[in-house]
């Protein structure tokens, strides 16, 4: 349907097929332009579903399922904390969710008649604008908001202190930088996820011939699944220890005398 | 601008909205239950590794308590020890000295008694002597001497016989 218009092509999923078999019907007609929204809120469902069950009569000795959950949630705590310390303790079941959440909006990309929401780029940019909205909160909340201009104006300035310009400078810098942020998050995650899509709509269309490729590159799509996960949760972490770092520099400059 | 017609506003706020109660959905079931759980068992953990080691502590104190009484013992039997070899070497000195006081009365009473012997024997000897004496001399002379001459013979005789020995 998309290369008939000129368009990239697609795999078809059970949304578009859907869409077409009941094209006569108003709501058929615009039911695929609602499939990201669609595969998201299953993919909530079945999150939740897992995490209800696992945790549903939790025990000191976990079951096969809650001993799964477990590791997931103790490493992305490590994962977390490894970066933030003890406060990030704070920021886990946010970074997690999103991690948990790209990682499976990545993956079902790969079920037949599925398809990834991470794929569009409104889902990226929405994820990416949670992200962008909760750093600057934390850094309000942590730094206070004159606190955090002064931190959007660079720390330490040094020499720079007593001029004027470098710190309106910078402090302009630093704001593009912050509102550039959540472009390129979002945009890397759904570009590779897209690319990924439409590798494998291509090599679809190869047939038989084509199989061991197709196997070939699904292997690398998941592998490219976690890495964008993992790329996308380190730098909002990095976003998070930015703006909290500078609670501890007093400490490291007394130390440091 | 062709970039952002890839965007659409209510695709995103919807996607905002989906993860927003994703997250309120796996805070209530999944993170606070299981980071508490967590730290539940990361503290039991904790707790029963203190425990180990308060036990091992015990466990040390007493061992060492134990080898300081085995070694006080050793050393107290030691000393009894020693004390048994002294007392017994004592003892032995005892009846050493006691069995050579014994010996040396039994050798001084048997000199006193062989002594005594022979100055029996010598009596006698010298009594049957006599006789002998008197009986030759009444045979060579053909009569009896009379008390006086006999005294001053015999007196005679014995000196020679003591001049020789």
């Amino acid at each position: 349907m998309n290369e008939e218009q000129g368009l990239p092509p697609e795999l078809p999923d059970i949304l578009k097929i859907l869409s077409k078999s009941i094209s006569s019907v108003p709501i058929g007609q615009n039911l695929y332009l609602w499939e990201n929204i669609v595969f998201s809120l299953l993919v909530i469902a079945v999150l939740s579903f897992v995490a209800y069950r696992a945790t549903r009569k939790p025990t000191l000795v976990p079951g096969r399922l809650q001993n799964a959950v477990e590791v997931i949630v103790g490493g992305l705590d490590d994962f977390v904390c490894g970066i933030l310390g003890p406060k990030g303790r704070k920021y886990v079941p946010f970074i997690g969710t999103l991690f948990v959440y790209i990682f499976t909006m990545n993956m079902i990309g790969l079920i037949p008649f599925l398809k990834s929401p991470t794929a569009s780029w409104s889902t990226t940019l929405a994820l990416a604008l949670c992200v962008f909205v909760y750093v600057q909160y934390t850094a309000v909340k942590e730094l206070g908001i004159g606190g955090y201009l002064d931190h959007l104006a660079g720390q330490p300035r040094g020499a720079m202190a007593y001029t004027v310009i470098m710190p309106v400078f910078i402090f302009f810098l630093h704001v593009i930088a912050e509102l550039i942020r959540p472009l390129s998050l979002s945009l890397r995650l759904r570009s590779n996820v897209w690319g990924d899509e439409l590798l494998l709509a291509v090599l679809s269309g190869f047939g038989l011939g084509g199989l061991p490729l197709l196997v070939f590159n699904m292997a690398m799509a998941v592998l490219m699944g976690i890495v964008q996960t993992v790329v996308f949760c380190i730098l909002t972490t990095i976003y998070f220890a930015l703006v909290l770092s500078h609670e501890h520099e007093p400490t490291a400059a007394i130390s440091e005398k | 601008m062709e970039l952002l017609k890839m965007l659409s506003t209510s695709e995103i706020v919807a996607q905002i909205i989906s993860f927003l109660l994703l997250f309120f959905l796996l805070r209530i079931f999944a993170w606070n239950k299981v980071l508490a759980l967590l730290d539940a068992r990361r503290e039991k953990i904790a707790a029963e590794f203190r425990e180990i080691e308060e036990v091992k502590a015990e466990v040390a104190k007493i061992k060492a308590d134990y080898e300081a009484q085995l070694a006080a013992i050793d050393q107290t039997a030691a000393r009894k020890i020693q004390e048994a070899v002294i007392a017994a070497k004592q003892v032995s000195e005892d009846i050493r000295k006691q069995a050579h006081g014994e010996a040396e009365r039994i050798i001084r009473s048997g000199r006193e008694s062989a002594q005594f012997e022979l100055s029996k024997t010598k009596e006698v000897l010298k009594n049957e002597i006599v006789d002998l004496v008197i009986k030759t001399v009444k045979g060579v002379i053909g009569e009896t001497l009379t008390g006086e001459q006999d005294e001053r013979m015999i007196e005679e005789f014995l000196q020679k016989i003591e001049k020789a020995e």
